[in-house]
């Protein structure tokens, strides 16, 4: 990521970004971090919107409550100032029975509640305003945070004013005043449009008051202090911002630990690898505790480890025997050339070192012939060709070509085949069974017999090499097909050791396989069992 | 000096042969464990030559047994230069081992200090009066000047200045002399013996008429 992708992006955001990608850029490579920071935002996201609606849901409602309050009592106080008509009545919400201009005389007081007059409709200037008395639980004067009120005359002279009323009530800007009228009603010389009941203007906010106010010529307003409301909203959003941080924190925490638990396999499967890229291919991933996707990563991991270190360990065992193997004829060139150099010798002399060193070097010939053959066959890089031959046939002809070899030891060769029709590489099964012979031949005693026989069954062809010479015993038997194994452990035979390794990598790469029996003093036997096709 | 070598790889055994003959060693050859052991225990050799890869008996197990009645100063050939099988030789009894590929040279080297630490000589150079005998360069000086010895005369007379002070017999001086190939005459010790006493001194070399010979 380059600097100039990071500018390129939206102004808003880029910049917060941008720093945290710069100064954290590893961190956000991390897979736990980046989880993390997803879940965090996320769940940041989800609070704050839940937090948020709760908590106006929570005002709203408070406001409405005392709008409520408020609004029956900007009412109830502009009853007073209406001429008694029989349907406005309906809009009175006080105590049921109680009608303040049917009240009996006896409720009033010589210079309290207004007259009926005084709220005569035409009446222009009541003069004085006193709070009938059937109100006043509507306004307990003496608390500061219950509701007040404060009365207009037309004039915007004051007519009366609750004591609890704190002093900027109404105080409001003649502008704010002068707007307000122009959204009430009409002016009062428009009788026609005043007849209707006059509604409150919408409650606003005063500093810490909510105030109601309603225009009917007079000008009434209702106000109470919404402290106690506003320190209870307060709280309500400490308490929910705590609770909000709280579920965040403990969200993130969980987060981190569902993340670093899924995660801890990941970390568990690179240190070892790290460790086995630094050589220590012994080391395996532990998969114990990760039963899930991970664990059959973990597991298919480590079956490649085990190959690798098994890879590993028959490349190098093969290069210390190559090498094993390549160090003999190389000391006799060593020993040979460094005696005749000498001094001067005779012709004789020269020549018996010259041969004594063809023939070393012969032997590494053959030994590298075979490691490259064999190479291959292990890179699977040896073709075989897939044709349909009698394998009967190639055996008859590897017989005859071994003939002088078995004349020479004076063994008997016995070829006893019928035919064996299958699929593969003719050529390169010859030479399995040419080297099944050699060896046959070889180990045998003098005057003893190598057979050769087979057979067709189960989808499969089966071709048997048996001796009659000392045989192999039983613990060297598994290992006669490894590289470099020598039963007798000398180097006198001068075959290399691969022979029959690469004979059995011919034969697994025609999908078939290679067994060997053996009876010491008795004989062995070699059986290749090839599938038909 | 008197070397069995035992090796498996007969072009190898016969070049380290003829190289120690011409080196004025006597030397027999044995082509497996079996022959070697059965050599080694009936004969005083100065030193064995011994391969470790061998058919019927290997090196180890042949070293093995020889330890339990001689004490001949063994050299390893070995094919196997990890640290365990240079251990496990070492272990077994070996004195010291060569590394396959060799180069004679060094192979020489090695069997000469083995003889002469077994001899108990700690130095490449003896002297003898006036006589310097220099074992690494198979040199002889009398008095600051050369003296050519035949590899046979070299042979007898670093053999005797190796047991300096000791009573060799005949018989031992034919045993680390000669080798089975060998086909000597009784005289031909005491052609060598004279012919030393020509080159360094009739006093040199006391002889024990019927006993053998001694450099004092």
């Amino acid at each position: 990521m380059n600097d100039e992708s990071q500018m390129t992006n939206g102004e808003h955001d880029a910049n917060a970004q941008s720093s945290i990608r710069h100064s954290s850029f590893s961190f956000l490579n991390s897979i736990r971090w980046r989880l993390q920071i997803w879940y965090g935002l996320i769940l940041l996201a989800l609070l704050a919107g839940f937090g948020a609606t709760a908590f106006q849901l929570w005002r709203g409602s408070t406001y409405r409550r005392v709008d409520d309050e408020l609004q029956r009592r900007v009412n109830d106080l502009s009853q007073l100032f209406r001429p008694p008509q029989p349907f406005r009545n309906r809009g009175f919400e006080g105590p049921p029975g109680q009608r303040p201009f049917n009240r009996p005389p006896e409720d009033q007081s010589p210079d309290g509640p207004p007259r009926g007059r005084d709220f005569n409709f035409d009446s222009s200037a009541p003069r004085e305003f006193h709070l009938p008395p059937q109100m006043a639980w509507l306004f307990d004067e003496t608390d500061t945070n219950a509701f007040y009120y404060v009365i207009w005359r037309r004039d915007g002279s004051e007519l009366a004013r609750s004591s609890n009323a704190p002093a900027g009530a109404g105080t409001l800007p003649a502008s704010t005043i002068r707007v307000r009228e122009q959204t009430r009603n009409q002016p009062p010389d428009a009788p026609g449009i005043r007849r209707g009941p006059p509604a409150p203007l919408p409650p606003v906010m005063s500093g810490k008051f909510r105030e109601i106010e309603m225009f009917m010529g007079e000008r009434i307003l209702v106000g109470r202090s919404i402290a106690r409301q506003m320190a209870d909203l307060r709280t309500i959003a400490l308490e929910l911002s705590a609770v909000g941080a709280g579920i965040l924190l403990l969200g993130l925490v969980g987060g981190w630990w569902l993340a670093s638990r899924a995660i801890r396999p990941i970390e568990d499967i690179s240190a070892t690898a790290a460790k086995i890229s630094g050589g220590d291919l012994t080391q395996r991933i532990d998969v114990s505790e990760t039963e899930s996707e991970l664990g059959r990563l973990a597991s298919v991991l480590n079956s490649t480890f085990a190959r690798l270190d098994a890879a590993f360990d028959q490349q190098r065992q093969f290069t210390s025997d190559a090498a094993h193997e390549l160090r003999t004829p190389v000391s006799v060139m060593l020993t040979q050339t460094q005696t005749a150099l000498n001094r001067e010798r005779s012709a004789a002399e020269y020549r018996e070192t010259v041969e004594s060193c063809q023939r070393a070097a012969q032997r590494m010939r053959r030994l590298i012939e075979s490691l490259l053959e064999l190479a291959k066959l292990d890179a699977g890089q040896q073709a075989m060709k897939r044709s349909p031959f009698d394998l009967a046939q190639t055996a008859r002809d590897c017989v005859a070509l071994i003939e002088p070899l078995a004349a020479a030891r004076r063994v008997k060769l016995i070829c006893d085949l019928p035919p064996l029709e299958c699929t593969g590489d003719s050529e390169r099964l010859s030479q399995v069974i040419t080297n099944l012979l050699t060896n046959a031949i070889t180990y045998n005693k003098e005057n003893g017999e190598v057979r050769v026989d087979g057979a067709a069954k189960d989808g499969s062809v089966i071709l048997r090499v048996s001796d009659t010479g000392k045989g192999i015993s039983a613990e060297d038997l598994p290992r006669v097909f490894d590289r470099f194994y020598r039963a007798d452990t000398s180097r006198t035979s001068g075959n290399t050791g691969l022979g029959l390794a690469i004979s059995k990598a011919i034969v697994e790469a025609h999908s078939g396989q290679i067994e060997v029996a053996s009876e010491p003093e008795k004989g062995t036997v070699f059986t290749v069992r090839l599938p038909l096709s | 000096m008197r070397i069995l070598v035992v090796e498996d790889e007969m072009d190898l055994l016969r070049s380290i042969a003829q190289a120690l003959r011409e080196e004025g060693y006597a030397v027999d050859t044995a082509a497996n464990g079996e022959d070697g052991l059965f050599n080694a225990q009936n004969s005083d050799y100065d030193a064995i030559v011994l391969d470790v890869m061998m058919p019927k008996m290997d090196g180890w197990e042949m070293l093995a047994r020889l330890r339990k009645t001689k004490k001949t100063p063994v050299l390893m050939l070995t094919a196997r230069d990890q640290s365990r099988d240079r251990v496990r030789g070492l272990d077994t009894g070996a004195d010291d081992y060569v590394v396959k590929p060799f180069d004679l040279p060094e192979l020489f080297a090695r069997l000469r200090a083995l003889i002469r630490r077994s001899a108990g000589q700690t130095r490449n150079v003896i002297e003898i009066g006036d006589v310097i005998i220099d074992v690494a360069g198979r040199h002889v000086a009398r008095a600051g000047e050369a003296v050519p010895l035949t590899a046979r005369e070299y042979a007898l007379l670093e053999y005797l200045a190796l047991h300096r002070g000791e009573l060799v017999t005949r018989t031992t001086l034919y045993e680390h002399l000669f080798d089975e190939n060998d086909s000597t005459m009784s005289n031909l010790l005491d052609v060598h013996v004279s012919n030393l006493r020509k080159k360094l001194g009739p006093e040199f070399i006391s002889t024990r008429r019927g006993h053998g010979y001694c450099i004092e």
